[in-house]
């Protein structure tokens, strides 16, 4: 097997084009499915010295996250967590401190797990993924990257770069909630919500859930049900009732679909009451 | 006994620097020259014909030294019944049967060569609970038992029973009844340590093994019988146990993958290790047995226990190993935790094609009284009175016998109940007490309750085999070092560290001039294996007796010698101050045996303690000893220390099997989310009646080992399989309990009741600690939330969906009403 540790972002892309390469980021999934014998490259290409994918940087209207940015950066960056909520508590709760330090933004969401803890904030706070290959550049919905588990629309020879958010305007809100069996481990639903609340009202809002569906799933129901209302305790109560008909969970060795679906409606109905509830900051 | 007062003290565990500094050896660190390294082919289904093993690609691998199959090399039948064997053959009973195995010289060329060993199956049908097991017709996991006997049904032909009284006058004497059933999870030991060994036999035939055991005497017994197998009759077995990283009751039986090891090294003719990753310690090492209870009980108007009916189902899994014993140990709380006049006891074992189970921490114990104790709230309910008073007023006390005949002799239950009920606070946090508290605060979701549970187990020592007993050999070298040599087995729990004191305290030395050696079959005396909180209890009444003997020879010799180490003491000071007058001695009135004491590695004369010139340092005194021509002689003390206990009679469950026993109680706060049956425990109490504290140290680490062991049995464990396969083999969906978890006080309280059997008074502590522990979280949840569970693990889902279910039935029952 090969490894390559490029320096650059275009020398990176060379060598992902190459049939058999994978790319390699923070490898706390590729490396245990390596172990496993249920991934065997010819290739690996380290991404830890490319410096164009590195770092947070906070631009005029937008924010940008380099795609090898680890999980420990994005709890550690002050400013971040003020602007995104629910992206500062879902990278505090995603997996366990040793793993935060390595994994990464685009590794965990090129991997594609359905109990991806950080694709559901990301996807409510309406992210965008840029995607390049050595022949062109795109831009992509976050919302719009997942296929299936372990499936997205990278094509063949594309990588990742960054993830871009909106900054946020006065009346944002966001809030993320996890359920887990202890504390440090795979989430058993997931919830992510933001929204803006105009006069106690909501305005605009996207929810979102983790580990329900093949694919995080927004909650289309829930966000027509509250948008333009106040989020009083009977319109909670029935986000609450409501939010488990509109994932599609599996039982397995972690939960069964009942409790899941249950788990939804419960989180979906605290995430928004946290949102609502938040100061601006 | 000297008794310098180590006992009781802090002292620190002898392999702790080694420990946290990394430099303990354990079997994975463990190599000898020409090693190979071996893997094993397990089985690809639960139940199947082997059609045809063919090995032959995986022979012609390079870097593979040999291959074994059960057709190649003599039967070797293992566990409790002979019901298993090193390797199968014509058929395999569950996923994790040994089809094969090879040796090489890496662990990857291993792994690669068992992949090219092609195993042809025919599927047979399977069974894979008690209850599948038990239906008529059903397939048959053994159809036939080690005797060569045809089998007629999956029970495995083990009895276990006790009757004492009339069930029915029980019944008719009883005011309130209350029954149910209770069921236990298969859990994991979850050793920090994975399993492991190296085996080796020299050109005789004689083979050394570094095992990973609890037992190394009687697995010597089991592997002469495998050297028998390979005609090596009559050759030497050396069992050497190296440093564990825990073991939990997963070495208290042999395991096929010991055997293998023996098989490849003998058909190599090289030393082969063999080495669980965890992945495969998950899946093929046994775990604990599940078991699903039925119990009633009944009580008359005041609350006072009348009957205790119990019957317990286990899923034995493939084969029998020791752990199919639990039962025996099960007995101790159903005939005796409380007293209770009419007591009956049945238990029922069932082969499945489950993974077969063996012993673990408790044994029996955790699970029996999870049943009892659960149920015994539910009796307290029904009669109205406050559990607390329930288990007041029906305590064992000191000086009873027991329906079973255990003899009760120190018993602080009614202590232990009152501490943790002071300590938790039970009359104002009960919630169901305090009408309302329990109601959550505006728009919260937890509700908290308070809930307890209390013991008895063995603490002395428990007998299931003829022997109960345990050797110690104090040899004393020329530098007044003492050597220790001792047949049970230091696995982490701090064995070494309590033997160290007794023998400090016991002989009259400093604890640092005490070192303990590494267990080894060639040179420990017999000892039946570290189980029933047995280890301290045992080693100390042996050291206690060993220290005696060698305090006699010492003083003995003494005698002879120490004129003449005076004479020298007093040269000295003459030399050293020639203005002072040398003291007048009478040696002849001095050297006397009877009057000799030694303390901290000194000898002097006891009512004359502070006189400088009449004490010897050991070391001076040994060489004294020792170095005097044709008389030289050297000090080395043994003891074995049978305890006076019986072998129960199982059928009956008859006999007093522990020479003490131990009893306590355990209290718990927590919190409920309603919505979502997360629990948040808030406060944990742990009282528990041990005796004498050896070292406070120790016993907290144990005791706070065993209830962490235990909230993770409560609330998270269990092992969980689909049609035989293990679906959960990794610590990714096998949760254990860590830091996260057990963030809240815990408060432990010893008793200390001074049990004359017991080594200065002590009775066995390894285990308690988590054999309450379910029960006092299932009577708290009960007490937040009003919903009962009978079913471990107590995990979220399972709560939320019993209060939801609770809450659907209220809200159609007041509908009802309604209408």
């Amino acid at each position: 097997m090969q490894y390559h540790r490029p320096t650059t972002l275009a020398e990176a892309l060379r060598l992902v084009a190459e049939p058999g390469a994978r790319v390699l980021a923070g490898g706390t999934d590729l490396v245990l499915r390596m172990r496993d014998g249920r991934e065997r490259p010819d290739a690996l290409v380290s991404l830890g010295r490319v410096a164009e994918l590195a770092g947070v940087t906070l631009g005029a209207g937008s924010v940008r996250l380099g795609a090898r940015t680890t999980l420990a950066e994005l709890v550690e960056h002050e400013e971040l967590g003020r602007l995104f909520p629910a992206l500062l508590e879902a990278a505090r709760v995603f997996g366990s401190m040793l793993v935060r330090n390595l994994a990464t933004v685009g590794g965990n969401l090129c991997n594609a797990s359905p109990c991806s803890d950080l694709a559901p904030p990301l996807i409510a706070l309406g992210a965008r993924v840029e995607l390049a290959s050595r022949e062109a550049r795109r831009e992509l919905p976050l919302g719009d990257f997942f296929v299936g588990p372990r499936e997205t629309r990278l094509a063949p020879g594309e990588l990742l770069t960054a993830v871009v958010l909106d900054r946020p305007g006065p009346r944002d809100r966001s809030a993320f909630l996890k359920h887990t069996r202890v504390t440090v481990d795979l989430a058993l639903v997931n919830v992510a919500v933001a929204l803006e609340l105009d006069r106690g009202k909501v305005a605009r809002v996207r929810a979102v859930a983790g580990a329900v569906g093949p694919t995080p799933l927004r909650l289309l129901g829930i966000e027509a049900l509250v948008a333009g209302q106040a989020l009083g305790p009977e319109l909670l109560a029935e986000v609450g009732r409501r939010a488990g008909d509109e994932v599609k969970p599996i039982s397995d060795v972690r939960a069964s679909a009942e409790y899941r679906r249950m788990l939804t409606g419960v989180l979906c109905k605290r995430a928004l009451a946290t949102a609502a509830a938040a100061e601006v900051s | 006994m000297a008794d310098a007062g180590y006992i009781g003290q802090p002292v620190r565990r002898p392999d702790a620097g080694d420990k946290v500094s990394g430099r303990t050896y354990y079997i994975h660190d463990l190599e000898r020259p020409g090693m190979l390294h071996g893997k094993i082919k397990w089985s690809a289904h639960a139940h199947a014909r082997v059609k045809h093993v063919d090995t032959s690609r995986a022979r012609a691998l390079p870097g593979v030294r040999a291959v074994v199959t059960a057709y190649d090399t003599p039967e070797i039948r293992i566990g409790f019944l002979r019901d298993n064997f090193a390797l199968k053959r014509d058929k395999v009973r569950q996923f994790r049967d040994e089809v094969a195995a090879v040796a090489a010289i890496d662990p990857d060329i291993a792994a690669r060569a068992v992949e090219l060993i092609d195993v042809e199956y025919e599927p047979l049908p399977g069974v894979f609970s008690p209850e599948e097991a038990m239906a008529p017709g059903a397939p048959l996991v053994h159809e036939r038992d080690a005797a060569g006997q045809a089998l007629a049904s999956n029970a495995v032909p083990v009895r276990y029973g006790h009757l004492t009284g009339d069930l029915a006058e029980g019944r008719r004497r009883s005011r309130f009844v209350a029954e149910g059933s209770y069921s236990t999870q298969l859990v994991q030991q979850a050793c920090l340590g994975t399993a492991g060994c190296i085996a080796e036999l020299d050109t005789s035939g004689n083979l050394t093994i570094w095992a990973k055991t609890q037992i190394p005497f009687l697995a010597q017994r089991d592997y002469l019988r495998a050297l028998e197998a390979l005609g090596l009759g009559g050759r030497n077995v050396r069992v050497i146990v190296p440093a564990l990283g825990g073991a939990f009751g997963t070495g208290l039986d042999t395991h096929a993958y010991e055997y293998i090891a023996i098989l490849l090294a003998h058909r190599a003719g090289r030393p082969v290790k063999m080495l669980f990753s965890r992945e495969e310690e998950f899946a093929f090492l046994s775990p604990r047995q599940s078991a699903r209870f039925r119990i009633t009980q009944g009580c008359d108007e005041r609350g006072l226990l009348v009957f205790r009916d119990m019957h317990v189902v286990q899923d034995n899994g493939a084969y029998t190993s020791w752990g199919a014993t639990y039962p025996t140990v099960m007995m101790v709380p159903a005939t005796s935790l409380y007293r209770v006049p009419h007591v009956r006891f049945a238990a029922e074992l069932y082969y499945t094609n489950n993974t077969y189970c063996q012993a673990m921490r408790g044994y029996g114990g955790p699970e029996a009284t999870w049943a009892i104790e659960s149920n015994l709230d539910e009796l307290a309910r029904a009669a109205g009175l406050d559990p607390l008073e329930m288990r007041r007023l029906n305590a064992n006390v000191s000086n009873e016998t027991t329906p079973m005949g255990l003899r009760v002799t120190t018993c602080a239950m009614r202590e232990c109940l009152d501490k943790a009920a002071a300590r938790i606070g039970w009359t104002e946090r009960r919630a169901s007490a305090t009408q309302g508290s329990a109601e959550p605060a505006a728009g919260g979701t937890w509700r908290r309750g308070v809930g307890m549970a209390a013991l008895m187990h063995v603490g002395g020592s428990g007998r299931i085999y003829r022997s109960d007993g345990g050797g110690v050999i104090l040899k004393l070298d020329d530098y007044g070092n003492v050597n220790v040599t001792t047949g049970g087995v230091e696995m982490g729990q701090g064995h070494h560290t309590a033997l160290t004191q007794a023998v400090s305290d016991a002989l009259g030395v400093r604890p640092e001039r005490v070192h303990v050696n590494p267990t080894d079959t060639g040179t420990s005396p017999w000892d039946v294996g570290t189980h029933a909180s047995r280890g301290a209890f045992i080693a100390c009444n042996a050291a206690i007796r060993a220290a005696a003997n060698v305090r006699q020879k010492l003083f003995a010799l003494a005698a002879e010698v120490y004129p003449g180490e005076v004479k020298k003491n007093l040269e000295a000071l003459k030399k050293k101050r020639p203005a002072e007058p040398v003291p007048e001695v009478d040696l002849a009135a001095l050297a006397r045996p009877e009057r000799f004491e030694l303390r901290d590695g000194i000898l002097f004369v006891r009512d004359l303690p502070d006189a400088a010139h009449l004490r010897v340092e050991l070391g001076r005194l040994l060489r004294a000893i020792h170095f005097r021509g044709v008389r030289g002689t050297v000090v080395v003390g043994e003891a074995f220390y049978e305890p006076p206990t019986d072998l129960p009679d199982w059928d009956k469950g008859l006999g007093n099997l522990s020479a003490t026993y131990t009893t306590g109680a355990q209290a718990v706060e927590l919190e409920v989310d309603e919505e979502t049956g997360q629990v948040r425990i808030l406060k944990l109490v742990a009282v528990h009646d041990v005796g004498r504290v050896l070292n406070p140290q120790t016993l907290a680490g144990q005791m706070y080992g065993a209830l962490a062991q235990g909230v993770g049995y409560a609330l998270y464990e269990e092992v969980h399989s689909e049609a035989g396969r293990i679906t959960n083999p990794s610590f990714r969906d096998y949760k254990i309990t860590t830091a996260g978890e057990m963030g809240f006080p815990i408060e432990l309280e010893l008793v200390e009741t001074n049990d004359e059997a017991g080594p200065f008074g002590a009775k066995g502590a390894g285990e308690p600690g988590l054999i309450p522990t379910a029960a006092a979280i299932a009577n708290a949840i009960y007490d937040a939330v009003g919903v009962r569970l009978r079913d471990l693990p107590l995990t979220a889902e399972r709560i939320a969906l019993a209060i939801a279910r609770a809450r659907r039935a209220e809200g159609e029952d007041s509908g009802n009403e309604r209408t």
